[in-house]
């Protein structure tokens, strides 16, 4: 098992390497120039100034190599041209937001596709297995900032069930924990499900057909003959065959989630890596696109290895070695 | 049995507690406090290495003053100056001078007084090349910043010129004592600095920071304006984007909203408890034509395109009527307008006689003009990530194509097109300028920026030449109104550029506030005033 996660690291390690390297040509050989005043009253010289600052007056392998260097010996990821803080700053205090929302959006996804694929399992080919199949298409085919704009409008500016963006209220320094915890969650709900719902349709879909699936097998018939109820049948022993198949789903929506939250993020305000990621795109501060490409990379390499291992725990037939 | 009950009770009651804390609740408004969403981050208070942005400064000036204050009276005359942190001041007879005397009331956040030596030291930051200050250029013809007394202090010019308020006065006025310590060639390594370092002398304090959602401002209680600030804290919100902008202002959680889009604003009219206020922000929106290029070289053409492109459907579609057609660098806004003149009409009949005048005709049948052999194509560009601009293309390619000429829209990276356009390595492009109210227009009108300066269209004029710099060097801009006024008939008439339009700033209030008077200076003129009704 040591010596899969090691090999698995190292590969990771390298496959980071490829998309920092790629990250870094596509953005330096862009056209533009990111230190071009926007204001003419300010003069070519400034731009030469802050040229030189930030070490672009320097021929592009020599950046590269700096830039690189920085990163792996002391995680530092230059400062953004923007704002001027430091990138791994600014991408600290985003990171915990997106994990937060991720999180809360898998979990949801999760809840609601098990759900729904446990309601039409039980009653397979009735209307109702045939509503879960055209609701859970629906849902998967809808874009995220459709929804999350229309969440946004009737659930929260029109019934007000729901803040209606920010992850915490205004002032919310003064709360004590409770309270603290309770607002965040009050303002975290309805993008979570927002951005659970896409996938949500895919989990349910795998889940009616592993559970109707799992019927029909040995176990599932001898589960029957022993006389379990069928929600014991459903819920202990299909949900079990249904596990691996599920967990592949985790490594497969990672990426969806990621690029899911930048839209769902920028939607409700909330303060995560994709609002960073966007306003840094639009800003053209390099640095931060460049930073948060990585920290991307990372989380969906991260998931993959995390699932595969939890599939090796779940599934004896899979062996690691 | 009672487990399960218990945990669905436990569960029920959870999610009630979630639910019922995002509700929308009917507590009475708290009048000590506003909430403010804005569009945007505020990184540091050092304002030498924040972003050079109208917004970044509005909430740096809630924590520092400038040594005087310019008015947002620009409409009826050049630029006045009121009391900032100086109380008064004098020029020398040969005005290579300025004594300015400081507020001896003046004090720090932590009690320090505000001195002369604070002067001098915010204006050896500004022109620090470690430091960068983008405006940095403002201080160029001040040669030195002599401490007279405590508070007094000044400054020597290297020319009397028109402008030495307004270089004396950009700029805010640092804490030498708190910020000292750190070597200006650190600054811009560690903008975070400042946050835990802020000592401040302006109306509001730093209450609390939340990076990413907000900037929390409390009363400051040594300001030396009595009973000013009058609210007692002002929370900053962030929202990168309009619609989520507009959202927390429908649904409460703001109760004021600046830089909306025109689409926001649509739908804030109908809500009767907000207040939206459009005011003009001295920018402009232009097409430059390359005259280096063979299309527009001459003055006919050129004011046959002003007649073939339709800026009022511009104006009415894209910007829903919130913003006017523009005929004059010199905007509608500013005093020195010449009012006299009439926008080129949207006459597509006159374009195409005007371009026949020209030389332009039909020779091959393609639907497509030609001139010498060179058909009337050429390349439109703007900057990628400007919507407005992008429908602004589209719509001049339709007013284009129905008079012969095929116009390519194409979007470009900005720094990159700023680049082409310095270059001269262009067609056609749309961008947008601030004039400042010195209305020094040299840099983009003179033929001195011609080469990689902003004199994008390369328009070469020796009448306006030297009226430019005639009038850069009168003490009285006033005076030189008639020149600015020949200035604006020239280019109106030469059309190096066609203004589009000038655009209004949008912002909503809640209709309970009052003294709310944003401006093109700041979306935050005068919060110290703001209060609850």
């Amino acid at each position: 098992m040591i010596r899969f996660v090691l090999r698995r690291l190292l590969a990771a390690a390298v496959l980071l390497l490829i998309v920092l390297t790629l990250a870094f040509a596509v953005v330096a050989l862009a056209p533009g120039d990111p230190m071009a005043p926007t204001d003419p009253r300010i003069p070519p010289e400034q731009a030469e100034r802050l040229r030189a600052l930030y070490g672009l007056d320097q021929p592009l392998p020599v950046q590269y190599v700096r830039w690189l260097g920085a990163v792996v010996l002391h995680w530092d990821w230059g400062q953004s041209y923007r704002t001027g803080q430091p990138v791994a700053e600014l991408l600290f205090d985003a990171l915990p937001p997106t994990l937060l929302l991720a999180g809360a959006a898998l979990l949801a996804q999760y809840l609601l596709g098990i759900g729904l694929g446990l309601l039409a399992a039980s009653r397979p080919n009735s209307r109702l297995d045939l509503g879960v199949r055209v609701a859970s298409l629906v849902v998967y085919a809808l874009p995220t900032f459709w929804v999350g704009l229309m969440a946004v409008l009737v659930v929260a500016v029109g019934l007000g069930l729901a803040p209606a963006g920010g992850m915490t209220a205004a002032a919310a320094f003064e709360l004590g924990p409770l309270a603290a915890a309770l607002d965040v969650l009050a303002h975290l709900w309805l993008p979570a499900l927002v951005l659970g719902l896409s996938m949500a349709g895919d989990i349910a879909r795998y889940t009616r057909s592993s559970l109707i699936e799992f019927q029909a097998t040995e176990a599932g018939r001898a589960a029957r003959a022993r006389g379990l109820s069928e929600t014991r049948i459903l819920l202990v022993h299909g949900l079990a065959h249904a596990a691996p198949r599920l967990l592949q789903l985790a490594s497969v929506s990672a990426p969806l989630l990621l690029s899911g939250a930048v839209v769902a993020e920028v939607v409700f305000a909330w303060p995560g890596l994709g609002t960073a990621t966007l306003v840094a795109i639009q800003s053209g501060d390099i640095p931060v696109v460049l930073a948060a490409t990585a920290y991307g990379a990372v989380l969906v390499i991260a998931a993959s290895l995390a699932a595969d291992l939890l599939l090796t725990r779940l599934d004896p037939r899979i062996s690691v070695e | 049995m009672i487990p399960v009950v218990a945990m669905r009770l436990l569960a029920a009651a959870g999610l009630a507690a979630i639910l019922g804390w995002g509700c929308a609740s009917d507590t009475p408004r708290d009048t000590t406090r506003l909430t403010v969403g804005m569009r945007f981050e505020y990184p540091t208070p050092n304002e030498l290495i924040g972003p050079p942005t109208l917004s970044y400064s509005a909430i740096s000036n809630q924590f520092f003053l400038p040594l005087m204050a310019e008015q947002p009276d620009f409409r009826d005359g050049p630029p006045t100056w009121a009391p900032g942190l100086a109380t008064d001041w004098e020029f020398s007879e040969d005005r290579l001078q300025l004594t300015v005397r400081l507020r001896q009331d003046a004090r720090w956040s932590d009690g320090e007084p505000v001195t002369a030596e604070d002067v001098r030291f915010s204006w050896l930051a500004q022109t620090d090349p470690d430091i960068g200050w983008s405006y940095s250029f403002y201080k160029e013809s001040i040669t030195d910043v002599e401490v007279i007394d405590a508070t007094t202090v000044r400054f020597h010019f290297d020319a009397a010129g028109p402008t030495a308020l307004a270089d004396v006065s950009t700029g805010l006025i640092l804490p030498k004592h708190a910020w000292e310590p750190r070597p200006f060639a650190e600054w811009r390594g560690d903008p975070g600095w400042f946050f835990e370092n802020l000592v401040t002398s302006g109306p509001f304090l730093l209450e609390n920071r939340t990076p990413g959602q907000e900037l929390v401002l409390g009363r400051n209680p040594d300001y030396f304006e009595d009973g000013l600030p009058r609210l007692e804290r002002v929370v900053l919100r962030t929202a990168s984007d309009g619609a989520a902008l507009t959202n927390l202002l429908l649904a409460g959680e703001v109760d004021v909203a600046t830089g909306l889009g025109a689409t926001d604003a649509q739908r804030i009219t109908n809500q009767p408890d907000l207040r939206l206020i459009a005011y003009p922000n001295r920018q402009f929106t232009f097409v430059s034509w390359n005259t280096q290029r063979p299309w527009f070289q001459d003055a006919e053409t050129r004011r046959a395109l002003a007649m073939a492109i339709d800026r009022q459907a511009m104006v009415d579609t894209i910007w829903h009527g919130y913003a006017e057609v523009g005929n004059s660098p010199i905007i509608s806004s500013v005093w020195a307008h010449d009012a006299g003149l009439e926008p080129w009409p949207h006459d597509p009949r006159a374009a195409r006689d005007a371009l026949a005048a020209a030389g332009w005709t039909d020779g091959d049948g393609d639907g497509i003009l030609e001139r010498d052999g060179v058909p009337f194509r050429f390349e439109l560009a703007t900057f990628a990530g400007a919507p407005a601009r992008w429908d602004a293309m589209q719509m001049i390619q339709a007013n284009l194509r129905a008079i012969g000429i095929d116009a390519q829209p194409r979007r470009v990276e900005p720094g990159a097109l700023i680049q082409r356009m310095r270059d001269k390595d262009f067609d056609a492009a749309a961008s947008a300028f601030a004039i400042d109210t010195s209305l020094d227009l040299r840099y983009a009108f003179h033929s001195r920026s011609i080469p990689g300066g902003d004199n994008y269209a390369a328009y070469a004029n020796p009448e306006l030449d030297r009226l430019l710099d005639s009038f850069a060097t009168r003490l009285d801009p006033s005076a030189g109104l008639e020149d600015l006024h020949r200035l604006q008939r020239i280019l109106h008439d030469d059309q190096p550029i066609l203004v589009l339009w000038e655009p209004l700033t949008l912002a909503a209030f809640n209709e309970e506030l009052e003294s709310v008077e944003p401006n093109a200076l700041s979306p935050l003129a005068n919060l110290e005033e703001w209060a609850w009704r």
